[in-house]
């Protein structure tokens, strides 16, 4: 547990204490719980990231997503920061974390939180650093000057990068989020899209990135550094980049037809037992291998025990109940398929709820959105960049139930 | 050695583990404590302390006290290294509160540090500073603000606005102005990064003071989109507010043109759209639920408190609201919704909620639309804030559902959203759908039931219920799915118990009840259904609904009653082995039954319905046995079997009595309250107090409209003395209109009308008068200290408060707190004595006193003929000179015959008095060069019946204030001659002002302008007569709790009846002897009629109640003669 007292006013630790019992009471699982709790003391804004629990307590009104947001916002940073998030990883950096912290948010109020400046102010750990303090005994992270960006226009970019690369990365990854009912009728699809940017140029560029069929942009979000005028009269994204990896746009595509894969699960029941037999196959090819196939599903409560077998990729029964069978790519010879029985608890004759299939590929090269990058033009810069440009499509919110 | 091989894996691998965590913090986070840190603090290299920081850290983060170290930590603070010195800092600020006296050492060290040259080592410093949170360094601190607040770097400026807030929560209570100073010059700031924190600093130090913004508005506008995205958030809900003060509700928008739509409004449900979708004019022009939003409209202005009380009782049409409205093509709020509107593509899903909010309130409801697409694709962000932006949904969509019908898929569950991100949007879904989206929505539905997570299914079955009541197309297919599900469940829970399908089940059955109960006639054959099945339905309180709903429904249609015997049969067979919720269900339902019951049947319900008492009245259950009993009481008749009905006949007419109660307690429709409270608690979009549904503390609701007044906005931060004026001036206006609402006393007394008359337009006068601004309400009471000059920050606030936020409550205390007093409750009054300090005392402008004016007689009836002459002086002002007094003049007819042409002249001395006022100085002499007559305006009366009372107003010019005027009197062609004496209390007019700036005239009109005279007075002689007057039956105890509010009242309409001035404020002393009116000071100012100078009075008692009081009578004024003639005039009136 770290403790970092934001406001004059302190808050108990016993708060926590109070917040685990609420925990235990509510079923003991922190990722099911309310996000804004009102305790008896304050109330708890709580967000639950890979193991951890990001909680922060106010006593006065306050917008709710504000605070969940900065929660996020720090655990986004910590990710980045410390490589992944867990309890040793924390542990280990538990000074760096105090002071990002300190620097994130002053009083309440969150202080910097783009990455790249807080990068500059507090060195994040690497090897070569943690070599050095080995060898010289010597190590500090906090930087010694301020980022001049605190001070510019533009505080998401440093004034005067130096780099020996001069190149741009353009990263489409899209989510695919698809829901078919009982019925194996497709209810909705949507692709939720970001493109993410990786720049590490000189001076100060000026990049403009436009697409060829912005028309299917269902809706949109940008990051702080994109212009807006220019989106709204032409929908061309101008914009003048911060150093490094960032998400330049986040966008949706609704009403989408199609479906890279199918999942098609059978369930029939009776006389206390339930035939399973589930069959994967590629729907419409997208031209390019998927690959990290998954099936997930919970298995009801009421099943006693379960006997499943499939004829492609390894299947794992979780302790929670959760069967996972891993695919990975789809052969070329056979449809993989998962067959086996359920047992029913005893006096249970038929199986009257049936679970949601989460499934889970991701298909490398492919914006299954269909949204194509039209050019992107660098102005600003001593020599012409190095461009390049990715496509990916994984699975979100992709489930089908039986 | 050997416990190693006992190791699990677990250790090993992090043993393991550990071999790679060698250069991290992690040995200093697991052991911090295995070498003395004492020692290493103290060590001369950087980095042995550095070491020993991070152990502290360590310790500090496991929860462990190590502020023993202080003050060897403390320093350290002047070490050059950066790193340490950020180390040293977290530390201080996690215990210096706790050891003041240490971290004072350290004040010296931020001194320095805020004259570095790095900007980030003054940031850090006058951080730190201001977090420590030390009352003796707070205006140390305050300084450094304010230094930092120039600096060069745009950050430093950026954290001296944060700095402020925390030293605003340290030292709050001093003086505002500096902090409000600061704010200001920090939302100049051009750098967008320190006006996003000046926004925050606004918000906690001085939230109320949008007249700052009122400048800088446009510029803060522009700046939002370059603002950090923090700062957006507070900067939009600030800008927000400003409008709202400044401009009102915009016509077109959605809180305004629903709120007062006149049509009728919509109870439950709206009318389907017709589903083209897309269409912006289809779904403007469909109606919504008009209560709703004039709820919601209601609780973002008025907040939550009134909201209940006003909503509570009633929501007819009479609690429409009256609000200032502006028009969505005003400029500012153009610019606003223009430069929120790029905001809603934000990436930061606070942003958008914030800027959506304020398209909610603000846009024209044409273009709300935009704000949807944006919240929906927000919901993609992250599970907590999913939950957040769908309880700002549900709020949204609940006051206009056809905004969101289009968009139903985006409310379908999947399988990763938690139980109540699932119940949200499942109560979305049943809100939005329309009859083009139902099928999909119920197909959907069907999925869902079919969840594992059962009470989902429960919240879903409810919801299909819903649907089925709002859109009645569906209602039947609706029907055979519940139906379905509960002939399942029944057949499923029969066969095992398993969890949450009880609840599935009865939840089922209520939503057949409630579709049912929308029209019970077409759906006789579900109840028959139902009833066939109840062998089969296990679970007591869905049994007890079936059972409820054949009682209910017993008589409708053909089958049913064919069916209730063999059910009752069965109900009978089964009693005993029922649950207590059944077996109430059942004793009702065969009561019911028995009172609709007719013929044949009867007889055999009555003898089911005796079995069931019977059974019942022996039941261990408590509860049963009380209905046995309740029943049998009240359906006697009923019981009775019919031999015996025929023989009391006369008794049967008392059964008959009986009878009718019983039958309307057990058929009295059931109000399901539909409406929860729940439901009716909204708050402000985006707001904490949304989601916990409660007002978290801290929460404002929206300004009033237009509760920024222009002045305001001038004013500015340095002259605030002039806020204080409006408000204090208000309340003069307030005291103006006192004689409006004495109306009926004073003709009540007189029995005068003319009187009556002359009063209202009295009062209209002085509404014209104090036009100068509209306030709604003012404050009646201003409690303040003795020194009213002195204490002018005090007022300061008072007046900012009534002036900016909304003034009711503020009012509505002081109301309170007046009508206590006068209410002569001792013990109110005593608690509210001992608020304040001894010295203390309130200031009333309002005294509750009657002013009635004097009657002059100018011609007896037994000098002439039978004609009654009177005059009085009236209230009003000349309009055609300022030299002219205005008089009343009542003739009255006493005689038996009418008097015809009645006439009143000058009389001819006139010109001899006018010879006399050469003295009177170069006033007079200028109106005579005017050439104004005397007398003016003096029509003849052609003729005045017996008794007639006709009054007549004119104006005359005095010759001087004490001498009188000479006029004749002509009637029935014969002269009397008479004389008018002027009363110089008539010579002023009143002229408002408040306490201060009658202090201010005091003070300008010192010693040779100054003339007083002390008199005694005997209170008990005047106050006996007063008291009969006012209150006759009044006991003598209740008189004596406020003695000094009467004899502030009576001296107060003393002089209002005599002199034509305005009450300024009568400073009631606040003393613990309810015998002691010392230090009473009542205040009236006006001005001489001649020429506008001020005049003022005051009268100061001392004394006690029993014994003859003192009062001195104090006048200001330049004219000496008329000075010390007003003031003899006053004391002899007193007296």
């Amino acid at each position: 547990m770290l403790e970092k007292q934001m406001a004059g006013h302190r808050v108990d630790r016993s708060i926590c204490a109070w917040f685990w019992d609420y925990v235990l009471s509510q079923g003991g699982d922190p990722s099911m719980i309310l996000p804004v709790i009102a305790s008896p003391t304050h109330y708890l804004f709580q967000l639950f990231r890979d193991g951890i629990i990001f909680l922060a307590c106010t006593q006065v009104e306050m917008p709710p997503l504000m605070g969940i947001e900065f929660l996020c916002r720090v655990a986004d940073v910590l990710t980045d920061y410390l490589g992944g998030l867990n309890e040793d990883v924390i542990k280990d950096n538990f000074v760096i974390v105090y002071e990002i912290l300190d620097e994130m948010m002053d009083n309440g109020i969150p202080l910097t939180t783009e990455p790249n400046i807080l990068r500059e102010m507090i060195t994040p750990p690497n090897i070569v650093s943690k070599m050095l303090s080995i060898v010289t005994g010597k190590n500090s992270n906090v930087s010694a000057n301020l980022p001049d960006a605190t001070a510019s226009c533009i505080p998401w970019r440093k004034t005067n990068p130096k780099h020996s690369s001069n190149e741009v990365y353009v990263n489409l990854v899209e989510e695919m989020d698809a829901v078919f009912n009982r019925d194996g009728i497709l209810v909705k699809c949507e692709i939720y899209g970001e493109v993410q940017v990786n720049s590490h140029l000189p001076g100060l560029p000026d990049l403009t990135l436009s697409f060829s069929n912005p028309s299917i942009l269902y809706d949109i979000r940008f990051h702080p550094c994109v212009r807006f005028r220019p989106w709204e009269s032409d929908q061309i994204l101008s914009f003048v980049p911060p150093d490094g990896e960032f998400r330049l746009m986040s966008y949706r595509v609704k009403k989408l037809k199609n479906t890279p894969i199918y999942v098609k699960p059978q369930l029939t029941s009776d006389a206390g037992n339930c035939r399973v037999n589930v069959l994967v196959g590629i729907r419409n090819d997208p031209g390019k291998a998927i690959d990290s196939i998954t099936v997930q599903f919970q298995l009801p409560l009421c099943v006693a025990s379960a006997n499943l077998t499939p004829n492609h990729g390894t299947v794992n029964i979780l302790a929670d109940k959760t069967c996972c069978w891993s695919i990975g790519q789809i052969p070329k010879d056979k449809s993989p398929s998962l067959s086996g029985n359920l047992v029913l608890e005893v006096g249970l004759d038929k199986l009257h709820v049936f679970p949601v299939f989460r499934v889970g590929f991701r298909i490398m090269g492919v914006a299954f959105s269909g949204l194509q990058i039209h050019k992107l033009d660098v102005k600003n810069t001593p020599s012409e960049p190095y461009k390049g440009f990715r496509a990916l499509t994984r699975s979100g919110e992709y489930e089908v139930r039986a | 050695m050997f416990h190693q091989f006992s190791a699990t894996a677990e250790s090993l691998s992090k043993a393991s583990s550990l071999v790679l965590r060698i250069g991290t913090d992690a040995h200093l986070y697991d052991d911090p404590d295995d070498v003395s840190i004492g020692p290493l603090l103290e060590s001369r290299f950087d980095s042995e302390k550095v070491d020993a920081l991070k152990r502290l850290l360590a310790l500090l983060a496991q929860g462990s006290d190590v502020s023993q170290f202080f003050p060897q930590v403390v320093k350290n603070v002047a070490s050059q290294s950066l790193e340490l010195k950020k180390l040293v800092y977290l530390y201080l600020l996690h215990y210096a509160e706790k050891r003041q006296n240490e971290a004072l050492l350290s004040i010296n060290c931020f001194q320095k540090d805020l004259s570095d040259t790095n900007p980030l080592v003054r940031a850090w410093a006058l951080r730190t500073m201001a977090g420590i949170r030390l009352h003796a360094v707070a205006p140390l601190v305050l300084r450094a603000i304010t230094k930092c607040a120039r600096d060069p770097s745009a950050y430093v400026r950026k954290c001296a606005a944060y700095a402020l807030p925390k030293l605003y929560d340290l030292h709050h209570d001093e003086d505002n102005s500096s902090f409000e100073e600061l704010v200001d010059i920090l939302l100049n700031d051009h750098s967008p990064g320190v006006v996003g924190a000046a926004a925050a600093a606004f918000k906690s130090v001085c939230p109320s003071s949008l007249f700052l913004i009122a400048k800088s508005f446009r510029r803060l506008c522009e700046i939002l989109p370059d603002v950090e995205e923090w700062g957006q958030i507070v900067l939009i809900e600030i800008l927000l507010r400003y409008i709202i003060a400044r401009h009102g509700i915009v016509k077109e928008s959605i809180m305004f043109s629903l709120s007062t739509m006149s049509t009728t409004p919509v109870a439950d449900g709206f009318p389907t759209f017709s589903g083209t979708s897309g269409n912006c004019q289809t779904l403007v022009g469909t109606t919504c639920d008009v209560n709703m939003i004039t709820l919601m409209c209601k609780s973002y202005i008025d907040g939550q408190i009134e909201c209940f009380a006003q909503t509570g009782c009633s929501n007819s049409n009479d609690d429409k609201l009256d609000l200032s409205l502006t028009s969505s093509t005003n400029d500012d709020v153009v610019m606003l919704l223009r430069c929120t509107s790029p905001l809603l593509w934000s990436h930061n899903s606070a942003v958008v909620l914030a800027a959506a909010g304020v398209h909610w309130i603000m846009a024209p409801r044409e273009n709300i639309e935009r704000i949807i697409k944006p919240l929906l694709f927000i919901l993609r962000s992250c599970q907590a804030s999913k939950y957040v932006i769908l309880c700002n949904l549900l709020v949204f969509a609940k006051a206009v559902p056809p905004f969101f019908s289009q968009y139903y898929e985006d409310f379908f569950v999947c399988s990763y959203d938690t139980y109540q991100i699932r119940a949200l949007k499942l109560e979305i879904l049943s809100i939005i759908a329309t009859e083009s989206s139902i099928p999909i929505i119920l197909q959907e539905f069907q999925d869902y039931v079919k969840d594992p997570d059962r009470r989902f299914v429960a919240d879903t079955v409810a919801a299909i219920g819903l649907c089925a009541q709002r859109l009645p197309m569906v209602a039947s297919a609706c029907l055979e799915g519940l139906l379905a599900i509960t002939f399942y469940e029944s057949s499923l829970s029969s066969s095992s118990q398993i969890d949450g399908e009880a609840g599935v089940l009865v939840q089922a059955i209520m939503s057949i009840k409630a579709i049912i109960k929308q029209n019970p006639d077409s759906y006789d054959r579900v109840i028959v259904q139902l009833a066939c099945n109840l062998d089969r339905i296990k679970i007591p309180a869905a049994r007890a609904l079936v059972i409820w709903i054949i009682g209910e429904y017993s008589v409708i249609g053909q089958i049913i009653p064919k069916v209730v015997p063999s059910i009752l049969n069965y109900l009978a067979w089964s009693f005993t082995s029922e649950e207590p919720d059944t077996k109430l269900q059942i004793l009702n339902t065969a009561a019911k039954v028995l009172l609709c019951a007719q013929g044949a049947d009867s007889l055999a319900f009555r003898k089911i319905l005796s079995y069931f008492i019977e059974l019942a009245k022996y039941d261990i259950n408590y509860d049963v046995r009380d209905r046995a009993h309740f029943i049998f009481k009240f359906m006697p008749h009923s019981l009775m079997t019919s031999s015996e009905k025929d023989n009391n006949s006369d008794i049967s007419q008392n059964g008959r009595m009986h009878h009718e109660p019983g039958g309307k307690i057990l058929n009295g429709k059931m109000h399901s309250s539909i409406s929860s409270t729940k439901s009716s608690r909204i708050y402000l979009p985006g707001s904490l107090s949304q989601i916990v549904l409660h007002a978290a503390s801290g929460y404002e609701p929206l300004p009033k409209p237009c509760s920024l007044l222009n002045t305001d906005l001038t004013a500015g931060v340095v002259n605030e003395t002039n806020d204080s004026d409006i408000s204090s001036g208000s309340s003069i206006e307030e005291s103006g209109s006192v004689y409006d609402s004495d109306h009926s006393s004073i003709s009540s007394d007189d029995g005068n009308e003319s009187v009556n008359d002359s009063n209202d337009t009295e009062s209209t006068a002085l509404a014209v008068r104090n036009d100068v601004q509209d306030v709604r309400e003012k404050t009646l009471v201003d409690v303040s200290n003795v020194n009213v000059c002195v204490d002018d920050s005090n007022e300061n606030t008072k007046g900012n408060l009534s002036a900016f936020i909304s003034t009711d409550l503020a009012e509505l205390m002081p109301k309170l707190a007046l009508e206590s007093w006068l209410d002569e409750e001792p013990g109110v009054s005593s608690i509210q004595t001992t608020q304040q300090a001894s010295s203390g005392r309130i200031s009333i402008n309002n005294l509750n006193c009657t002013v009635t004016p004097k009657l002059h007689s100018l011609l007896d009836p037994t000098t002439n003929n039978g004609l009654r002459v009177e005059y009085a002086f009236s209230y009003e002002i000349s309009t055609i000179s300022s030299m002219l007094v205005l008089v009343e003049i009542f003739f009255e007819n006493c005689s038996s015959e009418p008097i015809k042409n009645i006439a009143l002249k000058d009389g001819e001395s006139s010109l001899s008095v006018e010879s006399s006022d050469q003295v009177l100085g170069e006033s007079e002499s200028l109106l005579r060069t005017a050439n104004v007559p005397p007398v003016l305006s003096t029509e003849e009366i052609a003729s005045l019946d017996p008794g007639q009372r006709v009054k007549k107003l004119i104006e005359i010019r005095f010759p001087h204030h004490l001498l009188p005027l000479k006029l004749a009197v002509t009637c029935n062609g014969k002269k009397f001659s008479t004389k008018l004496w002027p009363d110089i209390g008539y010579f002023l007019k009143p002229l408002s002002m408040n306490t201060s700036a009658f202090i201010d005239h005091e003070r300008q009109l010192p010693g040779m302008f100054e003339y007083s005279k002390s008199i005694d007075y005997k209170m008990w002689c005047t106050f006996k007569d007063h008291i009969e007057k006012i209150a006759p039956v009044k006991d003598d105890s209740s008189i004596h709790s406020d003695k000094i509010i009467l004899l502030s009242q009576i001296l107060a309409s003393k002089v209002l009846s005599n002199c034509n001035v305005s009450l300024v404020c009568a400073d009631i002393p606040v003393s613990f002897n309810i015998d002691d009116a010392s230090g009473l000071c009542l205040r009236f100012s006006g001005e001489l009629l001649s020429n506008s100078k001020p005049c003022l009075i005051s009268i100061l008692v001392e004394g006690k109640f029993s014994e003859p009081l003192v009062l001195t009578v104090k006048i200001n004024c330049e004219e000496t003669v008329f000075g010390l003639n007003l003031l003899n005039r006053v004391a002899a009136f007193l007296q």
